[in-house]
C-alpha cells in the first residue's frame, strides 16, 4: 500500500492533538474493548507505521458516536483517524465477509441488505388509511421529499417507521412524496467502514437525484441519513432535515393532532447521530411530550453524554470481538431499573439494537422500546 | 504462471424476498427484478487465481460469456488482481447450452499461453456443474472437479485436493496445463474496493464476436447445443407437503408444533 508522505498529518490535522485525552477519557466502546483512541491519534503521525495501525482489529470496534470529537478541545475528529485507517485495509480488500456483502449490495443494490431494489417500494402497499403513497416524478413539486433509507425499506421490524411516517403526513396535509426504487443508499456506513470511493459515487449519485425534484425540504427517517446528506454530501443544496424536525413543525403548527393515549413511562433514548451529532435534542422530547398519557423520564446518561447503542460506524456488519456487556444492554438495565415501560428512539439501528438487548436479558414482557414514529401511529 | 478464470454473471436470488417466476416463453425466467452478482464459486476461482500469479509470476486472464452488463463482474476480478480479459458477446450466442458454452470458452482460450484454467465448480443459476469439465474435455486437458485446494509442486504439477461426499478430500496430482474447478469456502474472497474498479476500467476488455471465435453459427446458441431447453415448470405440491399459510410469526409456531409433534427437536 502507497502511503503518500504526511498523509494522515495533514488530512486528520494530527498536530493540532495535544494528547490531552479527553477524547479516550469520553469513549463509550473503552468499557469492553481495547480501544484507545489517543494512541491511534499519536501514533498515525508517523507514516510508517499507518500499515501496521491499519491490521490492528480494534479500529473496527469505533462507533463514531462523536463523543471524542464533542469532547476535544481543539476540535478534533480523533474518530475519523480510525476511518482513514479502516479505509486502507479497504483498498487492500481485507475486511470482514459480513462488510463485504454489505458493501457489493450497496454497490450491486444501492443497499446493504443484499435486497433487489426492484423491491425497494414494497413497503408502500396497504398502509391503513392511505389511498397510494406517493411517489414523485422527476422535477415534480413537493414540500418535503421524503427519504426512506435502506433499513426502513427492507427490514421488517423497520418497515413500520416508514409507514407511520406517511400516515402521519397524510393526516397532517403535508405535500410529500417519495424517490421510489431510483432512491439509494446515503452512504453513511459506507463511509464508516472506510469505502471512501464508493461514497463519493454515492455522493454524486444522490446530489444529482436531489436536484432532479422541486423540494423544499429533504426529510430522512434515519439520523445516519440525516447527517450525511446535511453535514457530508456538500453540494446537497436543499435543507435536509430529520424526521423528529418536521413533526415537531407541523404539531406546534396544530396540523397534528394526537389524541390516543399512550399510558407509559417512556425514557427516550437520544441517538448519537441526531443528538450528539447534530444537536437535535428538544424536537424528540416535545413530540413526546405532546403524545397524551406519556410520562417522559430521563436517563442519567441523556443529551450530550447520551450512551451509545453501538449501531453506527458500520458496526451493523462488523462485530467486535469484546464478550463484555454490550452499552445497549447497560442502557435497557438502565431503563429498566428507572421503571420504564418504553424505551423511545428516533433511529432504526437504536431500535434493532436496544431491542435485541431488551430480549437478551429477558425483559420484553414487561418493557417494549418503540420509535416515536410508531408511537405517533399508535397515538393519531 | 498464467492463469485463466471463468466468470459468469448471475442473478443474485440469494435473498429470500427475491421471488423466481418463469418468463412469458415458458423456456426462461423472468430477470427483470434481479440484481445481478458474480457466480458465487467464481468469486472463489478469481481469489484462488491471484495468489498463484503473485507467487509464481505469471499473469490471469478473466473470460466471461455476457452482455455489456457483464462487465461488472469482469472489473470486479481485474480490480482484484485480474491483468486483462476476454468477454464473449453475440447475440448468436443466446440459448447455449453445456456443449455449446464450453465450446465458446475454448474458442477464447484455446489460442491464450496458460498453465491452469479455472472455472468455478458450479453456477447459481442453472445449477449444472459441467461447463468445467466439458471445457477440459475440449481443450483435451487433464481436470479436476469440487477443488478445496491447489498447491504447486513441480514446474508442471499441482497437488489439488477434491472434495467428496462425506467431508474427504481426495488428494490428486495433476500436470499442467489442466482445468481445475473450484469449490467454494476454498480461500477467502478479498473485497474489490469501488477506486480499484475504477482503476481496473483501464484494463482492457477484449470483445470477441461470432466471427472472432472462429466459430460457425451451428456451433453456438441453440444449433450448437446437444441439450435444448423445452419448458420450465413449477413442481405440483405433493399430497404429503403441507405448505403453511401466514406471516412469519404464525408460520413458524405452526412449523415447531410440527416438528415437535413429529419428535424430530
Amino acid at each position: 500500500m502507497n502511503i503518500e508522505h504526511g498523509t494522515f498529518v495533514e488530512k486528520y490535522d494530527l498536530l493540532g492533538c495535544i494528547q490531552c485525552g479527553r477524547c479516550t477519557g469520553g469513549c463509550p466502546v473503552t468499557v469492553r474493548t481495547d480501544l484507545n483512541v489517543r494512541l491511534f491519534v499519536y501514533e498515525t503521525v508517523d507514516d510508517d507505521r499507518l500499515e501496521a495501525l491499519s491490521e490492528k482489529h480494534e479500529i473496527w470496534d469505533c462507533t463514531t458516536c462523536n463523543n471524542c470529537a464533542l469532547r476535544c478541545p481543539k476540535g478534533l475528529d480523533p474518530f475519523e483517524v480510525l476511518l482513514g485507517l479502516r479505509s486502507m485495509q479497504v483498498e487492500e480488500g481485507n475486511i470482514e465477509p459480513t462488510a463485504i456483502s454489505a458493501l457489493e449490495s450497496v454497490f450491486n443494490n444501492g443497499n446493504p441488505w443484499g435486497k433487489p431494489r426492484a423491491l425497494r417500494c414494497n413497503w408502500m402497499e396497504d398502509i391503513e388509511g392511505v389511498e397510494k403513497v406517493r411517489i414523485l416524478e422527476k422535477g415534480e413539486k413537493a414540500d418535503v421529499l421524503i427519504h426512506t433509507c435502506c433499513t426502513a425499506c427492507y427490514d421488517p421490524r423497520i418497515i413500520p417507521l416508514a409507514r407511520n411516517l406517511v400516515r402521519v403526513m397524510e393526516k397532517a396535509g403535508v405535500d410529500y412524496g417519495f424517490i421510489g426504487e431510483e432512491e439509494t443508499d446515503c452512504g453513511s456506513e459506507v463511509r464508516r467502514l472506510g469505502e471512501e470511493g464508493l461514497f463519493e459515487m454515492l455522493d454524486e449519485d444522490n446530489t444529482e437525484l436531489f436536484d432532479a425534484y422541486d423540494s423544499g425540504r429533504i426529510v430522512c427517517l434515519s439520523p445516519h441519513c440525516y447527517n450525511t446528506f446535511k453535514n457530508e454530501c456538500e453540494n446537497i443544496k436543499t435543507p435536509v432535515l430529520h424526521y423528529t424536525e418536521l413533526v415537531a413543525e407541523i404539531i406546534r403548527e396544530g396540523k397534528l393532532e394526537l389524541t390516543g393515549e399512550i399510558d407509559s413511562k417512556v425514557v427516550y433514548h437520544d441517538p448519537c447521530y441526531l443528538g450528539k451529532k447534530n444537536k437535535v435534542f428538544d424536537e424528540p422530547r416535545y413530540i413526546l411530550g405532546r403524545i397524551p398519557g406519556i410520562e417522559l423520564m430521563e436517563f442519567n446518561q441523556s443529551r450530550e453524554i447520551s450512551l451509545c447503542c453501538e449501531g453506527g460506524g458500520g458496526k451493523m456488519w462488523v462485530e467486535s470481538e469484546s464478550k463484555e456487556q454490550r452499552l445497549s444492554e447497560t442502557r435497557i438495565l438502565d431503563a429498566k431499573e428507572m421503571g420504564a415501560d418504553i424505551v423511545a428512539v428516533a433511529c432504526p439501528f437504536c431500535l434493532l439494537t436496544l431491542e435485541d438487548a431488551l430480549k437478551a436479558k429477558g425483559f420484553d414482557e414487561e418493557m417494549r422500546v418503540a420509535d416515536i414514529l410508531e408511537l405517533l401511529g399508535e397515538s393519531i | 504462471m498464467n492463469v485463466v478464470v471463468c466468470v459468469k454473471q448471475v442473478p443474485d436470488t440469494s435473498d429470500p424476498d427475491v421471488e423466481v417466476h418463469i418468463d412469458s416463453s415458458g423456456k426462461g425466467v423472468d430477470e427483470s427484478k434481479f440484481s445481478f452478482v458474480i457466480n458465487d464459486a467464481d468469486n472463489y476461482a478469481v481469489e484462488e487465481a491471484i495468489p498463484l500469479k503473485e507467487k509464481h509470476e505469471g499473469e490471469v486472464t478473466v473470460v466471461n460469456i455476457g452482455p455489456e452488463a457483464a462487465n461488472q463482474v469482469v472489473r470486479m476480478a481485474l480490480a482484484k488482481g485480474g491483468d486483462q480479459a476476454i468477454r464473449l458477446d453475440d447475440e448468436r450466442f443466446a440459448f447455449s447450452d453445456i456443449t455449446a458454452t464450453a465450446r465458446l470458452l475454448a474458442s477464447a482460450i484455446g489460442d491464450l499461453e496458460f498453465d491452469i484454467v479455472m472455472t468455478g465448480c458450479i453456477a447459481s443459476d442453472d445449477g449444472y456443474s459441467a461447463v468445467g469439465v466439458t471445457l477440459a474435455q475440449m481443450l483435451d486437458l487433464p481436470h479436476a472437479a469440487m477443488v478445496k485446494s491447489v498447491e504447486v509442486i513441480g514446474d508442471n504439477k499441482l497437488k489439488v485436493g477434491r472434495e467428496l461426499e462425506g467431508g474427504l478430500l481426495e488428494m490428486l496430482e495433476i500436470e499442467t496445463p489442466c482445468v481445475l474447478t473450484i469449490q467454494t469456502g476454498i480461500n477467502e474472497p478479498r473485497y474489490a474496493s469501488f477506486k480499484g474498479i475504477r482503476a481496473a476500467s483501464k484494463k482492457e476488455i477484449k470483445v470477441m464476436d461470432l466471427e472472432a471465435t472462429g466459430l460457425s453459427e451451428d456451433q453456438v446458441g441453440e444449433a450448437g447445443s446437444t441439450a435444448v431447453m423445452v419448458e420450465y415448470s413449477v413442481p405440483v405440491v405433493g399430497e404429503l407437503a403441507e405448505i403453511l399459510e401466514g406471516d412469519a410469526a404464525e408460520t413458524s409456531v405452526k412449523l415447531s408444533g410440527i416438528l415437535k409433534e413429529k419428535g424430530l427437536v
